[in-house]
């Protein structure tokens, strides 16, 4: 049973439509990539399962269950627009945010103080606020985030403003937590980080999702039967007369080849031509140029 | 309900440790401690003297006396020298030193009948103020009515039997306690409650209006909105500062009963009531200290057990009312500073509602005062001002049924806005778009 699953869901602001029909559903432990250009109706599907705004019409099942306002103390969501309040201590800010989400008090403070330790920033707990800079509050967001152990956690943009030391602690905790048998909600528009992270993606546009599946089932299925061949010495010119050449640099060729057993085929056909071949690699096509070409494909 | 107490508990905590609240709490009580010693000391500073010199050429005034100020700042000197001849001796400058400052000049052609052909003319080289001036030209009225007097050949016992005015005992029947004195009494408490929950309407619902633009402004909103719904937060903030508020108020009646006692040891004597007036015997608008004290007496008069509940209710009537419509606008407006105009519809009623109370002090069975204090946006500072004066008790039940109705349905609205503005960034929100999220399904 998938952990969190969206069944036809609609939201309409006026006249315009921020999520039209959309469905998926989110499996239990992985990372979930929620993509798409910026106003594609991420913010809106996201604010959906935090009980933030309503469907219009759809459901949401969280366990299999209907979402109600109960399930919310098992979600830890990190706004891409997130922010603290300045004068309050970092202690008592995190506790505050822990508290909400069902925590006592006591328990707050004790997974506060756990958290802080863990980053070796003890002495951050009476610090103000407004004491902290960019990079160390966004570290308290992400604690604030975490802090009551939900099994759902929500990123919206958990990168942007990281500094790369920040990106790298924060991307580890991800994974952690992941082993851990979480489930996250990674919404991002930049491509290449999903690659790194994500196990399963879905791509929305305008409202509409036009994509899902496993990252790697993807660039399979969007594979172009391209080729980079890299060489020693010469290249063999009557054979390369044969074959679709798309890009030529000294040393190295990129083919594309569609016949069967595409790959075996290809390299005999090299090494039969007596070709020195350096290394040989079938071109995947990466998130990113999934994501042009299906949104430019949707206009 | 657990979690708009933890929300209470941060308002609250946060912003009564907070500097600022702590040095408002200590300063109002020392301000106004600064108020009534700056009054003392302002009532009992020495003001110039002037002496004027009484040139009278129609000699019709030889006989009439004129009294000096009792507060010692006029006196009157009768002269035989001739006008011109003073007039250039009177000081050309402010400060030189000369026997008189200034010349009431009688002409020649004073004729009792028409008195102001040719006038009596005030030569001064020193401007008079107001109260000069007034107390100078009463001065002179009373010596042409003594001159009259005296050409009707009526003597001195009548005339002042004919200036001796009656004053009417006014008592309610419905009342006997209700003694003289007991409107103006009624009067000033009126006052100092109305007003009293006029300025915490703007100070509080301002700090409300303020928190809202902070959550909004730094984004924590979405944060929090994840957690809670838009509605235990705007309950939260709002009984958090209404609870602040609250404290603020009962600290600042501790330290002004202390301040007052203090000030009292301190000045002791000249710390009572001055008359209001200053001037002498100048009773235009002014009070005698005769009338303040009947004034004092009757406050232990006042249907306090009345005052005690219905006082606190139409605060808080008032504060859940105002508060939640400025949460509403702090939640359109947000960061955009230059929205002040969407405050208008809020910031309109509460004045309205103040200057009613004013109206009301003069007249407590105006219909204006009625309708005042029935509907829900004037009743908390209206029927504030005019509980000293018993209202009925049907009207006070109208009213707080009203009241209570009235700070359901604004806050259902602002919940409305408030649940969609907090949430809205970078547009400017116009009451066409509020009205329409005050009708937008979810």
């Amino acid at each position: 049973m998938p952990l969190l699953s969206l069944q036809h869901i609609i939201k309409q602001y006026g006249a315009y439509r921020a999520s039209d029909d959309v469905s998926f559903n989110i499996p239990k432990g992985k990372i979930f990539g929620l993509l798409g250009p910026n106003g594609a109706g991420k913010t809106t599907l996201i604010r959906m399962i935090t009980r933030i705004l309503y469907p219009d019409s759809g459901n949401i099942l969280f366990n299999g269950e209907q979402l109600t306002d109960k399930h919310t103390e098992n979600i830890g969501y990190m706004p891409e627009e997130r922010g603290l309040y300045k004068k309050m201590k970092v202690g008592e800010h995190l506790i505050y945010l822990g508290r909400l989400k069902g925590l006592s008090n006591a328990q707050a403070k004790e997974n506060v103080l756990a958290w802080l330790k863990k980053f070796e920033i003890e002495n951050w707990y009476n610090k103000h606020v407004e004491e902290l800079s960019k990079g160390m509050s966004q570290k308290v967001q992400f604690i604030a985030t975490v802090l009551h152990n939900p099994q759902l956690l929500i990123l919206d943009e958990p990168f942007s403003g990281l500094d790369p030391i920040n990106s790298k602690l924060i991307e580890e905790e991800i994974r952690a937590m992941s082993r851990e048998g979480k489930t996250i909600i990674f919404s991002t528009h930049r491509m290449e980080q999903v690659e790194e992270i994500c196990d399963e993606i879905v791509l929305v546009n305008k409202g509409r999702k036009i994509l899902e599946g496993e990252v790697k089932e993807l660039k399979q299925r969007f594979k172009q039967n391209k080729f980079r061949i890299a060489y020693n010495g010469e290249m063999n010119n009557a054979l390369l007369n044969n074959l679709n050449v798309i890009e030529r640099n000294p040393g190295e060729i990129v083919v594309k080849f569609e016949e069967e057993h595409r790959g075996n085929s290809l390299l005999k056909l090299f090494v039969e031509q007596g070709t020195e071949v350096s290394s040989f690699n079938e071109l995947l096509p990466s998130i990113n140029e999934i994501f042009i070409r299906k949104v430019n494909s949707e206009w | 309900m657990n979690k708009i107490w933890i929300i209470i508990q941060r308002e609250y905590i946060t912003r009564v440790k907070r500097k600022s609240f702590i040095i408002t709490t200590l300063l109002a009580p020392l301000g106004f401690f600064a108020l009534i010693a700056g009054s003392v000391l302002i009532s009992t500073y020495p003001q110039g003297r002037t002496d004027v010199a009484i040139v009278d050429e129609s000699g019709l005034f030889k006989d009439i006396s004129f009294a000096d100020a009792e507060d010692q700042t006029v006196y009157f000197h009768k002269v035989d020298d001739k006008y011109d001849q003073l007039a250039t001796s009177l000081p050309k400058d402010k400060g030189e030193n000369k026997k008189y400052s200034a010349i009431v000049y009688i002409p020649a052609g004073f004729n009792i009948n028409n008195p102001n052909n040719p006038v009596i003319a005030y030569r001064y080289v020193e401007r008079p103020g107001v109260m000069k001036k007034q107390f100078i030209n009463d001065r002179m009225n009373e010596a042409v009515d003594k001159l009259r007097m005296k050409m009707l050949n009526i003597n001195e016992d009548v005339q002042k039997q004919m200036q001796t005015k009656t004053q009417l005992d006014f008592s309610s029947l419905e009342d006997i306690t209700e003694k003289k004195g007991y409107t103006e009494a009624a009067g000033i408490a009126g006052m100092v409650m109305g007003f009293a929950i006029y300025i915490s309407l703007f100070f509080y619902g301002t700090m409300i209006m303020k928190g809202v633009q902070e959550e909004k402004t730094n984004r924590i909103v979405e944060v929090l909105t994840s957690s809670v719904k838009p509605f235990q937060l705007l309950m939260g903030k709002i009984i958090g500062v209404g609870a602040v508020g609250l404290t603020q108020f009962i600290l600042w009646i501790v330290l002004i009963f202390g301040v007052n006692i203090v000030a009292g040891v301190i000045f002791g004597a000249a710390f009572h009531p001055q008359p209001m007036g200053g001037m002498g015997n100048v009773p235009a608008g002014g009070m005698d200290a005769d009338e303040m004290q009947l004034i004092v007496n009757n406050i232990s008069t006042l249907p306090f057990t009345q005052i005690m509940i219905f006082f606190p209710i139409y605060f808080l009537g008032g504060f859940l009312l105002y508060g939640s419509l400025f949460a509403a606008i702090g939640a359109a407006i947000g960061e955009d500073g230059d929205q002040q105009s969407l405050m208008i519809p809020v910031t309109v009623p509460i004045i309205i509602s103040i200057l009613i109370a004013v109206n009301v002090i003069n007249n407590p069975d105006s219909s204006l005062g009625f309708w005042g204090s029935i509907i829900p946006f004037t009743s908390p500072v209206v029927m504030s001002a005019l509980l000293p004066f018993r209202p009925v008790w049907w009207q006070i039940a109208l009213s707080l049924g009203l009241l209570i109705g009235g700070f359901i349905l604004t806050t259902y609205i602002a919940a409305k806005i408030y649940r969609i503005g907090i949430l809205m960034y970078g547009k400017k929100i116009t009451f066409k778009e509020m009205v329409r999220w005050i009708f937008a399904r979810n």
